[in-house]
């Protein structure tokens, strides 16, 4: 059995490093540093090793030859930050014209000269989860990035294997741009657990229409006729049989409740709920039938849904034993998630581990990459940042970051200009003072007629 | 193999010959419009048959639209034109590889009263795969001769539209009687934009434009497989037939590439990823940002066709010295920027790939300017001219007959008074479908400031210019403050009815050459329009374009009571 085991491990390596095969992995040693492990307490002047973009040993006094070592004493080890709610490096963010657009993939469009990027891991983010927009009930298949900056490939940022997750949306953004935009379903939030229902029932239909084709063609002598291929429901079904991750856009504590029962009814586990402000009132439903919630430290007000919230949110999931990380949804709130999570310690008093752990571990668990990422443990790839003073004090600054080994931020060597691709047609490109706002509803501006954008002027 | 074969090309001549002449006399030319010969010859001139290859001192005989000769002491028909070719270069016509010169927008049809956004019709979703360009084609737009003019006799014409546009078509820029068509559903139209921009209907982004060309693929497949079936098999459920799907079938077969537009080399990738993903034939038409395209352009084995059009550089007379550091760094970027765009099509070269050019986004009065600024940053004449003949017939597939001038292709060809890239070629003859037209040489000589005059446009002009939405017109008013030009011009409102008009921008009057540029506002948008053409002192002939929309002939004449005010 053990045998066994080890073969499949091995083929597990092989299959993994043939996939990654074109992306670079570093080697190094660093030396000295305080290491927060998140995930095994605090080590003390401790050196990580890190051979081929893996953590290959952690311990004192390690040695390695032909590899660059890093001294890092009287500063922090941690791991690379997770955000699991984000928009950087996307060219389009929201397919809004239809209320179910499951069959769009963020993967697509990604953009790797996005400049967000850099600033990500300037802030320490090695992984963040590129999202569809919030316009649909249900909406495209989101991607996860390795923030590897410089590759000109798009493919080359996708983290190859995290497993899919894919974009749900409830209340206000929904019901507004398709119900009181366009005059369809859903209008309500009712309408858009209906649609919900409907997608997954159709695809309940589509599953086994294809099946009793496929059953059919190994009939001998048989020909049967095709049925229609139809992505969107092809990807339901994939949620229905558990291959991908639902991340869903909620606000309020009825609208959550009635997805875990939609959900429940479906057998549905794989469900992250995100921003979840009023998820204080549901915490144990969270906990018992979610992979949790990913939630903003402090963010509020911005819409009328979201009037009923606090910053103690994410310690009273967090104690009620919801999985819960907390998250930018902004390309500038990523740079500072390791304040954000202060936050949560400053007013629910979580102790230090508990603490990043919103911000690596619980996050990547939302991710479905917690076995690669999120802590440092001997075997995990090595997304490291190093912090200068603890990352959870406001004087915290993240001074290097890596991923896979590979060093993509170094405040040391930091010019002015890591833009990759520049135009050469504008001079002087433009500069979009609004920049921090959530980019949830980006794109769906133009749905609004004068209406709708005096009376929420806002992007999330 | 020409003993063999000579019966045959006899008999095809003679049967070829006799239509001729059956036409000659078939009937009355009152208006004395056709030609007197369709049989030329230029004699003793530099030759280049093809991309490196010259003949000094030689001759070409064309006769009934075919190269019938090329070389040295080729007796001459009594019938032929004889064109006298010393100190002339003649050169393979130029084809365009995709060109939306000629073709207008199709309708947008009315929505019906049950409108759906989330699920409309194909048609209104820019998803109509079945339109063929040459429904849409004026081959009288006078474009034409514009381009005509700078050496293109055979053009891939591409349809307007949506995400699926249509299918492409090849036709030649010769005589008025022919239909001047070669070839029909060539190419299947793709582009990762879409009609109204993403605004309120399915599929509205590069997001859903991805998703429903897989959908519309994979279903193509399927509907094939049950076509397939219901004519093998009995007692099956009959296909439903449905157009969409079925304009992708020669597409299945390999038997017709898609044409996938692109902008920059994000998109470039995303059509390599559908390529590598569905295993379609791959014809890229706009590739751009070449430095970060051509590991994308290898592996999808694309066949590559580049605009020249190039962006203006920015920087040309910015001051460094007075810039603080990082103003200074920003400026250098631009350049290097701007220098990369220079030297891409170099690096296509230098990779390996051959490509070809698309006159789309381009202006043909720009056209020799820019090829001759690839020259300097790298790229070899010879590449430069295969990039305008012999790799466009090969990827439109007609190099059998187009591309080179050999004996029994097309007659078409450019004529030019010295090397067609150096800085004074000037073009005397194009030669489309055997079809001979002759440019004025002298006018630019004349213009060029040889008289050292500066001319004066002050004064108010009235103008025309055709665009696909009609015919509009509107006055220029020109004056002189100090040393500079301002000016305003009038247009239709776009915004409503009667007339707007608009601040003149940079006016830049250098030779015979007047450029403008000027902002209209429409729909929440400012638009920027360019302007620019010769100009003497009674009247200008020249391009505007918009932005992106494409570019128009616009025209325009001095009034007469307010010249030499």
């Amino acid at each position: 059995m053990k045998k066994i085991n080890l073969i499949l491990i091995c083929f597990l390596i092989l299959g993994g490093m043939i996939a990654n095969a074109q992306t670079p992995k570093g080697s190094l040693l660093i030396k000295n540093a305080t290491v927060l492990t998140v995930t095994n307490g605090t080590l003390e002047e401790t050196d990580v090793l890190v051979e081929n973009g893996i953590i290959k040993k952690i311990g004192k006094n390690l040695n390695a030859a032909n590899v660059e070592v890093i001294d890092a004493t009287g500063k922090y080890l941690m791991p690379g930050i997770i955000d699991a709610h984000s928009h950087v490096a996307l060219d389009a963010v929201n397919e809004a014209t239809a209320p179910i657009t499951s069959e769009v993939k963020m993967a697509d469009v990604v953009n790797p000269y996005d400049i967000g990027l850099y600033r990500a891991l300037a802030g320490g983010v090695t992984i963040s989860h590129a999202m569809h927009g919030s316009a649909n009930a249900i909406g495209g298949q989101n991607i996860t990035l390795k923030h590897r900056y410089g590759s000109y490939n798009p493919e080359d940022l996708y983290m190859k294997e995290a497993p899919r997750t894919i974009k749900f949306a409830l209340g206000e953004n929904p019901t507004r741009v398709h119900g009181r935009g366009n005059g369809i379903q859903p209008r309500t939030r009712m309408g858009v657990d209906a649609v919900i229902r409907n997608g997954f029932n159709e695809a309940l239909q589509y599953k086994k229409a294809w099946a009793d084709y496929e059953a059919a063609s190994k009939q001998r002598g048989a020909n049967p006729v095709p049925p229609k291929y139809d992505s969107r429901l092809e990807t339901l079904v994939d949620i229905l049989d558990g291959n991908i991750i639902i991340h869903c856009h909620s606000y309020r504590a009825d609208e959550i409740y009635a997805l875990i029962n939609t959900c429940r009814e479906f057998g549905i586990d794989n469900i992250v709920f995100s921003h979840v402000n009023e998820g204080f009132k549901v915490a144990p439903e969270l906990a018992q039938y979610t992979m949790g919630a990913s939630v903003f430290a402090d963010w509020w007000a911005y819409k009328f849904e979201v009037y009923y919230s606090t910053a103690y949110n994410a310690a009273i999931l967090m104690e009620n034993g919801v999985i819960t990380s907390i998250n930018s949804d902004s390309g500038e709130l990523i740079r500072h998630l390791y304040h954000e999570a202060g936050k949560a310690q400053r007013y629910g008093e979580l102790d230090d581990e508990q603490t990043l752990a919103l911000i690596t571990i619980n996050p990547a668990k939302q991710l479905g990459i917690a076995d690669k990422v999120g802590s440092i443990e001997e075997g995990k790839q090595a997304d490291l940042v190093i912090f200068e003073g603890h990352p959870l004090s406001v004087y915290a600054i993240p001074q290097m970051t890596f991923v896979d080994g590979v060093k993509y931020f170094d405040i040391n060597e930091d010019p002015d200009d890591m833009r990759l691709k520049v135009s050469a047609s504008e001079a002087l490109e433009p500069i979009f003072l609004k920049e921090h706002e959530h980019r949830c509803m980006h794109g769906v501006d133009f749905f609004f007629t004068n209406f709708g954008r005096s009376l929420f002027n806002h992007s999330h | 193999m020409n003993i063999r074969f000579k019966p045959k090309v006899f008999s095809s001549l003679l049967c070829l010959a006799l239509c001729f002449t059956l036409h000659a006399f078939g009937q009355s030319d009152p208006r004395g419009e056709r030609r007197v010969t369709g049989t030329y010859a230029i004699v003793n001139a530099t030759v280049i048959t093809a991309p490196g290859k010259t003949l000094e001192g030689a001759t070409i005989l064309v006769k009934n639209g075919l190269v019938e000769n090329v070389g040295k002491n080729i007796s001459l028909p009594p019938e032929a034109q004889v064109i006298k070719g010393d100190s002339l270069f003649i050169y393979p016509g130029f084809i365009d590889g995709a060109s939306s010169i000629g073709i207008s927008k199709p309708a947008d049809p009315e929505r019906p009263a049950n409108f759906d956004p989330s699920n409309p019709p194909d048609e209104l979703a820019g998803i109509t795969p079945w339109r063929n360009a040459l429904d849409y084609y004026d081959k009288n737009n006078n474009q034409i001769t514009d381009w005509r003019k700078v050496g293109f006799t055979i053009a891939q014409i591409v349809p307007e539209g949506g995400m699926l546009p249509g299918k492409s078509a090849i036709v030649t820029y010769g005589g008025k009687e022919s239909t001047n068509i070669l070839a029909n559903n060539t190419a299947l139209n793709a582009r990762f934009r879409n009609v109204g921009g993403g605004r309120g209907m399915y599929p509205g982004t590069q997001l859903g434009i991805m998703a429903k060309f897989r959908d519309l693929y994979k279903n193509a497949e399927l509907s094939a497989k049950h076509n397939r079936l219901f004519a093998s098999t009995s007692g099956l459920t009959r296909p439903e037939i449905n157009k969409t799907l079925e304009a992708f079938f020669p597409v299945l077969d390999k038997n017709m590439p898609i044409l996938f537009e692109v902008s920059n080399d994000l998109e470039t990738k995303r059509a390599a990823s559908l390529q590598r993903e569905l295993g379609f034939p791959l014809v890229l038409a706009g590739v751009s940002d070449i430095n970060y395209s051509i590991d994308a352009i290898k592996t999808s084995n694309a066949q590559v066709l580049i605009g020249f059009r190039l962006p203006n550089d920015k920087t040309a007379n910015a001051d460094l010295e007075g810039k603080t550091d990082e103003m200074r760094g920003r400026t250098i970027r631009i350049k290097e920027a701007y220098q990369e765009i220079l030297e891409g099509p170099a690096q296509l070269e230098k990779a390996g790939i051959p490509f070809g050019f698309t006159s789309m986004g381009g202006r043909s009065s720009e056209m020799f300017k820019n090829i001759r600024l690839m020259i300097e940053n790298g790229l070899s004449e010879e590449a430069a001219l295969a990039a305008l003949t012999i790799n466009n017939a090969n990827i439109l597939g007609i190099q059998k007959f187009a591309g080179t001038l050999e004996k029994g292709k097309l007659a078409n060809m450019v004529i030019s008074t010295a090397p067609i890239f150096s800085e004074d070629a000037q073009i005397q003859h194009v030669m489309a479908d055997g079809y001979l037209f002759d440019y004025d040489i002298s006018k630019k000589s004349k213009s060029n400031g040889a008289n050292g005059k500066t001319i004066d446009i002050t004064g108010i002009w009235d103008y025309t210019s055709d665009t696909p939405a009609g015919s509009s017109n509107g006055t220029m008013e020109i004056k002189k403050e100090g040393d500079s030009l301002r000016g305003t011009i009038t247009y239709d409102n776009p915004a409503g009815s009667g007339k707007a008009s608009s601040e003149m921008n940079n006016i830049t009057l250098s030779g015979n050459n007047l450029s403008f540029t000027f902002n209209v506002s429409a729909g929440g948008m400012s638009l920027e329009v360019t302007v620019a053409g010769d100009v003497s002192e009674l009247d200008f002939r020249g391009n505007m374009s918009l932005s992106d929309f494409g570019s128009f002939p616009l025209n325009a004449n001095k009034k007469p009571n307010q010249r030499n005010q």
